[in-house]
């Protein structure tokens, strides 16, 4: 009993400068850790933000051709060629993991594309093509992501969605129905525009400064492939394979190689903004 | 003697009576049988006259071809040949834009390109059926199939006020993509944001 009060005066005894220091000191702890704090809550919520995987598409392949050029090139081949420099360039240098939608000359519906994209659950989605124009002159390069074409009541709905991306997905884990699920996945692109412009905007600046190619700048389409990616999705024309100058381009190693490192700065300074 | 002539001469002018009414019955049937062939011979370059007088009534259609110079859709005037319905005349106004420009401007089309039949709904939809060839005889590139499809869209809702949405059919079944960009599955509204001011 005397040794337990003992003990306890003697801890009471020792306590005592070093409560004071903490009284002290707490202040000052309780201010510098408030940035750690909000530094931490920030990496909660962005962590679901934060970029894994990168999916990128290579346009066209098999026997879908894609666009022909004059001296025999084909748009699936420069794709995939472009699509494979892109791959091993980001595995290089960042911490994603990178899926593509093909990696070799194969059909891949346009619809398989986008699944792909979201059954891997991509956090960013770039495909890759070469443009065509009946126009010979036509050139440049530009990058697109998706337009909605649709009726006033559509894009209501879609605008709605377009502010609930977090709704849109408990809708399609909690629907049963594959029509309705087909529906939403249709959509799903809706909830992701903003951030599309963005990172189609940031890869655009960076294929102008490298490239050499006319600035076609950023442009919206109903392109059927962009419509049911649930991420932030672009696609591609790094220049245009009707026109002979830039089908020579496109077919060298030096072009593709400098489309992908404009496409890895643009989503790098994209990845910068988001992660 | 006197006897025998006079009824000879009454005999020659009998007869000559009978031949010249014999002559006037043949003019009469022969004659009318000429005019009936002249008429009826005469009918056609008489009708035909009358088609190059009058011609078949026209309208005045604004067709959309791309121009070298820029990205964007040019309109250019053409006469096409008016009804029976809006279905005939917007199938007109395509085949003209497959046929291309008058002023060296580009169809968005490929020549190959046919149009099987043009439909317009009751709502507002002209359903355009390709025929197999804009799919096979062409290589798409995300811009070549852009300017097709508004090209075709921006031509049937600027000149048809009953054509207010355009979806586009090839061989008279619905595809994903005409080559591989485009969503065709929805009707598309117009947009002459494309079009040159």
């Amino acid at each position: 009993m005397n040794v337990f009060v003992r003990h306890k005066i003697r801890r009471r005894s020792g306590a005592g400068p070093g409560r004071r220091l903490l009284f002290l000191l707490f202040p000052g702890l309780v201010l510098a850790a408030l940035p750690l704090l909000a530094a931490s809550l920030s990496g909660q919520a962005s962590g679901d933000k934060r970029i894994r995987t990168v999916v990128i598409d290579c346009g066209h392949g098999g026997m879908e051709t894609g666009a022909k050029g004059k001296f025999g090139t084909v748009e699936k081949d420069v794709t995939l060629a472009i699509g494979l420099k892109l791959k091993a360039l980001i595995e290089r240098n960042m911490a994603f993991r990178v899926v593509l939608t093909r990696d070799k000359d194969v059909d891949v519906s346009v619809e398989n594309r986008a699944a792909i994209a979201n059954n891997q659950k991509a956090d960013v989605f770039i495909s890759i093509h070469a443009n065509g124009s009946r126009q010979k002159t036509a050139n440049g390069s530009e990058t697109f992501f998706l337009s909605l074409d649709a009726s006033d009541e559509e894009t209501r709905r879609l605008a709605y969605l377009e502010n609930n991306a977090s709704q849109l997905e408990s809708h399609m884990e909690s629907t049963g129905q594959d029509d309705i699920k087909m529906i939403l996945w249709d959509m799903a692109q809706t909830a992701y525009i903003k951030q599309s412009s963005l990172l189609a905007e940031m890869i655009q600046n960076e294929l102008n400064t490298l490239l050499g190619t006319r600035n076609r700048g950023i442009k919206q389409a109903p392109f059927k492939l962009l419509s049911g990616v649930a991420c932030p999705a672009v696609l591609i024309e790094a220049a245009f394979i009707s026109n002979p100058a830039e089908e020579r381009k496109l077919a060298s190693e030096d072009f593709q190689n400098g489309v992908a490192d404009a496409v890895y700065r643009g989503l790098s300074r994209y990845l910068r903004v988001y992660s | 003697m006197a006897k025998m002539d006079i009824s000879r001469k009454t005999a020659v002018l009998l007869a000559a009576l009978g031949l010249v009414l014999l002559g006037l019955v043949i003019v009469f049937f022969t004659g009318g049988e000429r005019e009936d062939i002249r008429h009826a011979s005469d009918k056609s370059p008489v009708r035909a006259k009358a088609a190059d007088v009058e011609p078949a009534p026209t309208r005045t259609v604004t067709l959309f071809f791309l121009s070298d110079g820029d990205d964007l859709l040019h309109g250019e005037k053409r006469e096409i040949p008016v009804g029976p319905s809006a279905s005939e005349e917007a199938e007109r106004a395509l085949a003209e834009l497959i046929n291309g420009s008058a002023r060296l401007l580009v169809s968005p089309l490929p020549p190959e390109a046919q149009v099987r039949q043009v439909f317009v709904t009751k709502d507002g939809i002209a359903h355009v059926d390709f025929g197999k060839e804009i799919t096979e005889k062409a290589s798409w590139g995300s811009s070549s199939e852009l300017a097709a499809v508004y090209a075709v869209v921006d031509t049937l809702a600027f000149n048809f006020k009953e054509i207010k949405r355009v979806s586009i059919l090839v061989e008279g079944v619905e595809r994903e993509t005409l080559g591989g960009h485009v969503d065709l599955a929805r009707a598309f509204l117009p947009n002459y944001s494309l079009v040159a001011k």
